[in-house]
């Protein structure tokens, strides 16, 4: 299968990158097809500009003529059968940089399109068949409940809805990692590895 | 939508300080060396954001005016959630290291936005803009604080006529408060 994995994570030897370093490993070994977007190492930039939001309905050469960093993301959207989505929750949702993520490169014309008189998107990445998501929590299971869990409906609703009509999705959270200790990270690396091998199987 | 809020307020009488992210500038990203002063410090507000602290600290009424994208709030307003309300300034640890409120100063809260989906499917998605405010912001806040917010939906359809409507219900409403 052709997986796209995109992380966002600040620092490289956190609990959340060592995990995905391992994953990434347990794909290429399982034989899939693997490419990676580590988007805080490229210093990608999450700001939807002034210049996007004019041209928001416009062909999608515009935008990539004035910003020729998001050709290679859109490419790699469409081109994958699987998305992986590795992020630590903050605030109940995605951070800021994967946040901009979705804001800048799931355009009209790339993951949607709006027909003429249409009043909603209609879909257009029917090439994604999988979407995983991989995200700590520092607070534990109930908090995050109250909390509402955002980002889980940000990702499985709102950006699951531009992707294959049989898309499957896993959503696996790793909880109260403020007073994890270093047992209970790795049984949860492992236990995360299990999960996104079985889910891409 | 922003002037109309301001309008309102002033109306009301109440002192308004406007911080507008896109006109800053303001850089969304949290950095490496930040979140490790997240994770370890007490009170340590990043470099050059001070003085969007001292406003937060004065404010009684937050009011969040933004375009919802992918049924949530843009990446920069995100990340001046991220990068403003740190430890010590939103919240603090008890000393079972569990978050407990630190912005009881707030007494109300107001979400503003527009929507390109129609009324329906944004409930279908849910509205997560709105409750990353009003849920996981909220908890930060005294128990009391109450929420109001206001949705244009369908812009992608709405008319002229719409949208000015929405204006003048946002400014009479802030009028209110």
């Amino acid at each position: 299968m052709k997986v796209l994995v995109v992380s966002a994570h600040p620092s490289p030897t956190s609990f959340l990158s060592t995990t995905r370093d391992a994953v990434l490993i347990d794909l290429v070994q399982s034989g899939h097809d693997v490419r990676h977007r580590d988007l805080y190492a490229e210093h990608f930039n999450p700001v939807f500009s002034a210049f996007e939001r004019t041209n928001h309905n416009e062909p999608i050469a515009i935008k990539t003529n004035v910003f020729p960093e998001l050709v290679g993301h859109i490419e790699d959207l469409q081109w994958c059968e699987a998305l992986v989505l590795v992020y630590p929750t903050w605030w109940s949702a995605q951070p800021a940089m994967l946040k901009g993520w979705f804001d800048r490169v799931l355009t009209r014309d790339v993951a949607w399109e709006l027909p003429e008189g249409a009043a909603r998107i209609r879909p257009l990445l029917s090439n994604v068949k999988r979407l995983v998501v991989v995200t700590s929590h520092g607070s534990s299971k109930l908090v995050n409940a109250v909390q509402g869990e955002s980002g889980k409906r940000i990702a499985l609703r709102s950006v699951r809805l531009m992707l294959h009509i049989r898309t499957k999705t896993r959503w696996i959270g790793v909880y109260g990692m403020d007073n994890a200790n270093s047992e209970k990270r790795s049984a949860s690396t492992a236990r995360v590895r299990r999960q996104v091998k079985r889910a891409l199987a | 939508m922003r002037d109309a809020a301001v309008k309102g307020l002033e109306r009301a009488g109440h002192e308004v300080a406007v911080i507008d992210l896109a006109a800053d500038e303001f850089d969304p990203v949290m950095s490496h060396t930040e979140l490790i002063a997240y994770n370890t410090g007490q009170g340590v507000i990043p470099e050059g954001l001070e003085h969007y602290v001292a406003m937060l600290w004065e404010a009684k009424i937050l009011v969040f005016v933004y375009p919802t994208y992918w049924s949530g709030m843009p990446a920069q307003l995100k990340g001046w959630l991220e990068r403003v309300f740190v430890q010590g300034v939103a919240f603090k640890l008890n000393k079972n290291n569990k978050v407990r409120p630190a912005m009881q100063h707030v007494k109300h809260i107001c979400v503003i936005s527009t929507f390109g989906s129609p009324y329906m499917y944004v409930k279908f998605v849910n509205d997560n803009g709105r409750r990353i405010v009003t849920r996981a912001l909220r908890v930060s806040t005294g128990l009391r604080t109450r929420v109001s917010r206001f949705g244009l939906y369908a812009m992608d359809t709405a008319t002229h006529d719409d949208r000015q409507k929405f204006l003048l219900r946002i400014e009479k409403s802030m009028a209110k408060l």
